[in-house]
């Protein structure tokens, strides 16, 4: 009988392969935590760099300011290089995306979908993470990244949310919980694009009253126009409170007078 | 001399009696040369009249006689846009070296400078136009400006977007009676729903003067995106030296409006384009339907399209009522009543609806009381004559530029004012174009590459990209980081001079010089005697090749790209045609003659019995059927130029097609008869005839007296 049960509970393990090595509790709290990690109660500026390079054509680079509010769902972008680029910027408020040019003075209304700047920057790519609300996880396998043993974790778009992309993967370092790949696929399940994040620094945060982690080195390779790349570099991050006014369009105007 | 005119005179006759004596085979050659001569002379009739009708409209609109481009360019240049979009042409750097170089060729009178692309104009929702109108109330009177006509606008503006809210606000309640309370989307739209009610209520117009700014973003981000209407357009322009452009392709017109002021900024919108894209839906309907009546002659009763443009302008009354102001709406109202004959006490959406419900017999009618009365209260065109709009477009050093112009007018070209092919294009100022072409700058490319530079970023090869930056446990995959001080203002300094250039961009008039030096993509060359343009074409190629431009040489009709090709493409066919027909002929002729020689073999034997000589045989068949074809032939082209005149007097061929329009020149193409093909018709008849009587000739010179003897019959 104990020999019996021992071969059924061996044939289970077996059978669940590797998907065993994170329970449904564990991986919850694993996605939960990558969120948890990156949010910031308070507000949020990071200055940044961006540069997106295509197959055939000139780099186009940007010195940008990130500025984030998340208990409001708001985001701006305030673009202060090149010289031709400063004074450009996107305001995000709830489901609307405005793109502002100094040059001559106007707002824009653009989709959430806009590619920032023209490079393959997403708006989300910049915003908190959400996982946790937007996705379903799924843990798929325990593997290596380099020399990195990491968590692969396929999230599916809950029913009703709206994301950029239906499903990703991640793969997760299991020491640190840091995300180091990302790959984002459409519904078909074609990859669309891959992301990379070598390089996470953290922060300390008054107003959370613990560390905010941010990824400090971003690399995002179009899977779709082959040869396309973006790389965003947050060099600075300020956490002091922004102004109350500063998610309006009368601010950005006044910056970029 | 005598006995050869004797001889002639013989040989007809016997021609004449021949063919007289077999009517049917002589009908069946002769409808063969007839129809024959009949397709040749119509042919080439319409295609000369086409090959006129499209120089006409290519060499009058863009593409003068020659057009020179960078030859290291990787497409061709292709002035109407191609197959896959617009030419992909390599920049010339700097077009005052090339006009110095080609002005001095023998031939050539102009130099125009070119860059044709497209663009994209945000034309925002009617809501977002109507916000931002109010916005810019808004900004002045935050600013510290006041006034009693800034007040009357501000008042204006507020009610007109208050109206709006109301409008859709209706809609929307008609939407929500069919939508599923517990769908998906649910609690989003009862979220949207409230937002609606709450910029409808009264206390929200009330506190609108408190927070002035907090109030607009309340309707820009939550109101007016449920409006969902179309934002942007595309428009498709050639930036040029506006006045080298006016002189140098005569069909150019401005229509309403002005043309762009020496030296200074502006664009003029291809007609056509404001039409069709630009226009109030409702108002290109009724045109529509004004045209297909009375250029078509077609009747709404009949015809299933005017019914379906019917139903769509009754259904598209809204867009009108988003337009109106309640004291624009009123006072509409109050005119419409007794115009249509309708109750004191209709609304006016009814009225509208009364309006656009149009049958063959009120059209007329009712188009009149649209233009009359409901038009001079409607912003007709998205973009018009005054206006100033912001085109944008991704550059080619990558980053998006945006310019804003002014609209001095609406542009057509004389003859082809309804072709979608060159009514489709706009003319931009040749500064506005550089702007929006941003070639990288030698300045432009420094920045950048010191930017890149000092914020030592690394290239990674996206094949290594995984062993590169997870290949080694070097400890850079966390750290720490200490909070900064981001100063924005700091950041975001300005030149003094950029700060002044943006605001008097409009103003600033540019000189020749300025113009002159600096990126275009093509050339136009305008010759002084077009007859001369292949000798002046290699003119040109050598002026090129000593200056060392390394520039391309194309004519018009290549320039033209894909449509250049129609008329020879229309050549081939006709060609084709032709050459299959009387490659029938011959057959037919040929068979004919032969078994014609074949029943008259005792004849010709008899003749050769008392001394006719063979080549007198041959002669009298060759004669017999040159006497056909010259009849024949002239009958046919005599019918064919009836035909050509058939068509002028019908009123031309009709254009049917946008490119119909543009290769006949306009409307309707008139066929010119040509002495060219009167004479290449005969010629071509003639020689197939005799062509084909060759071998039944070469068959009657063989027959000896003593064979025709031996035959029986």
């Amino acid at each position: 009988m104990h020999r019996a049960l021992a071969f059924l509970a061996l044939a289970a393990a077996l059978a669940a392969g590797p998907a065993a090595a994170l329970t449904p509790p564990e991986l919850a709290k694993v996605v939960a935590t990558i969120d948890e990690r990156q949010r910031n109660s308070g507000d949020w500026k990071a200055l940044c760099y961006m540069e997106a390079k295509e197959k055939g054509k000139t780099d186009v680079v940007y010195e940008l300011v990130v500025y984030r509010r998340d208990e409001d769902d708001k985001q701006m972008f305030l673009f202060t290089k090149p010289r031709a680029e400063a004074g450009k910027g996107y305001l995000r408020i709830d489901k609307n995306l405005w793109l502002y040019d100094p040059a001559v003075g106007r707002w824009e209304r653009r989709t959430e979908r806009e590619r920032i700047g023209g490079t393959d920057t997403r708006r989300g790519d910049l915003d908190e993470s959400r996982l946790v609300e937007e996705y379903d996880a799924k843990f798929e396998a325990d593997e290596k990244l380099g020399v990195y043993g990491v968590h692969r974790i396929l999230l599916v778009a809950k029913p009703g949310v709206d994301v950029a992309f239906p499903q990703v993967r991640l793969w997760v370092d299991q020491a640190t919980l840091n995300v180091l790949k990302r790959q984002e696929l459409a519904l078909s399940g074609r990859l669309m694009r891959t992301a990379y994040y070598p390089r996470w620094k953290k922060v300390f945060s008054p107003s959370k009253g613990a560390d905010v982690w941010y990824p400090e080195e971003m690399r995002l390779f179009d899977e779709i126009e082959k040869g396309n790349s973006t790389l965003i570099l947050i060099k600075e991050i300020d956490l002091r409170p922004l102004a109350a006014n500063l998610f309006t369009k009368a601010w950005l105007e006044s910056k970029s007078r | 001399m005598a006995p050869r005119r004797d001889a002639a005179r013989v040989l007809l006759r016997i021609a004449f009696r021949n063919l007289l004596a077999s009517p049917v085979r002589t009908g069946i050659l002769g409808a063969i040369v007839l129809v024959g001569a009949l397709i040749v002379v119509v042919g080439s009739s319409v295609l000369d009249s086409i090959d006129r009708g499209m120089r006409t409209s290519i060499q009058g609109s863009l593409g003068g006689h020659l057009q020179v481009y960078e030859a290291r360019s990787e497409g061709a240049l292709e002035l109407y846009g191609g197959l896959r979009g617009e030419s992909l042409l390599e920049p010339i750097e700097d077009f005052s070296k090339v006009k110095a170089v080609l002005e001095q060729v023998p031939n050539v009178k102009q130099v125009v400078p070119m860059g044709i692309d497209q663009a994209m104009v945000a034309t925002g929702n009617a809501f977002d136009l109507a916000l931002e109108r109010l916005r810019g109330d808004v900004r002045r009177l935050e600013a510290g400006e006041d006034g009693p006509e800034l007040r009357r606008d501000y008042a204006a503006h507020a009610a007109h977007v208050r109206r709006m809210v109301q409008l859709l606000r209706d809609e929307i309640a008609q939407a929500r009676e069919i939508s599923d309370p517990e769908g998906r989307e649910a609690a989003e739209r009862k979220s949207e729903w409230e937002a609606l009610q709450r910029a409808a209520t009264d206390a929200f117009w009330r506190d609108l003067d408190r927070d002035r700014y907090g109030s607009l973003e309340f309707l820009e981000n939550r109101v007016a995106p449920l409006a969902m209407d179309t934002a942007f357009t595309f428009l498709r322009y050639v930036g040029t030296d506006v006045d080298a452009f006016f002189r140098a392709f005569p069909l150019a017109e401005v229509v309403k409006g002005e043309r762009i002021p020496t030296g200074q900024r502006g664009v003029l919108v291809g007609k056509q384009y404001a039409e069709e894209w630009l226009k109030l839906k409702n108002a290109r309907r009724l045109d529509q339907i004004k045209d297909a009546r009375d250029r078509r002659g077609k009747r709404i009763a009949d015809d299933e399209e005017l019914q379906r443009w019917v139903r769509e302008n009754r259904a598209g009354i809204r867009e009108i009522l988003l337009q109106l102001d309640p004291i624009r709406a009123d006072a509409l109202a109050q005119e419409l009543r007794p115009a249509l004959g309708a109750p004191a006490a209709e609304p006016l959406e009814a009225l509208l609806g009364r309006l656009f419900a149009a049958t063959d017999e009120s059209f007329d009618g009712q188009y009149r009381i649209f233009y009359d009365v409901v038009a001079p209260k409607l912003r007709l065109y998205q973009i018009d004559v005054g206006d100033t709009i912001t085109i944008k477009a991704p550059s080619k050093s990558g980053y998006f530029s945006s310019v804003n112009v002014k609209v001095y007018g609406f542009l057509q070209f004389k003859g082809i004012e309804r072709s979608g092919i060159a009514g489709m294009m706009s003319v931009l100022d040749l500064m506005s174009f550089r702007d929006l072409y941003g070639y990288l700058t030698a300045e432009k490319a420094a920045e950048i590459r010191a930017l890149q530079k000092s914020m030592g970023a690394r290239e990674i090869d996206r094949e290594r990209a995984e062993a590169e930056l997870f290949g080694a446990a070097d400890g850079a995959l966390v750290g720490e980081a200490r909070v900064a001080e981001i100063d924005e203002g700091a950041l975001v300094k300005r030149r003094e001079e950029e700060r002044a250039s943006a605001a008097d961009l409009a103003a600033h008039v540019y000189s020749q010089e300025e113009l002159e030096h600096g990126v275009a993509l093509n050339a136009a060359l305008i010759l002084d005697d077009p007859r001369l343009l292949r000798r002046t074409e290699g003119d040109v190629r050598k002026a090129i090749a000593d200056a060392g431009l390394g520039l391309k040489v194309v004519d018009w009709q290549e320039a033209a790209g894909l449509v250049g090709q129609f008329v020879t493409l229309l050549r081939v066919v006709l060609f084709t045609a032709v050459v299959i027909f009387f490659a029938i002929a011959l057959v037919i002729i040929n068979n004919a003659m032969v078994m014609a020689t074949l029943q008259r073999v005792k004849e010709i034997g008899t003749m050769r019995a008392i001394g006719t000589q063979r080549r007198f045989v041959v002669t009298m068949l060759l004669v017999e059927i040159a006497t056909v074809g010259l009849v024949f032939g002239l009958a046919g082209a005599a019918l064919g130029a009836g035909v050509v005149w058939g068509i002028r007097v019908a009123g031309g061929i009709p254009a049917v097609t946008d490119l119909l329009y543009f290769v006949f020149s306009g409307p309707a193409l008139f066929p010119r008869l040509g002495a060219l093909a009167v004479g290449g018709s005969l010629a071509v008849v003639l020689l197939v005839a005799i062509l084909s009587a060759l071998y039944p000739a070469l068959i009657a010179m063989r027959v000896t007296p003593v064979e025709a003897m031996a035959t029986e019959d």
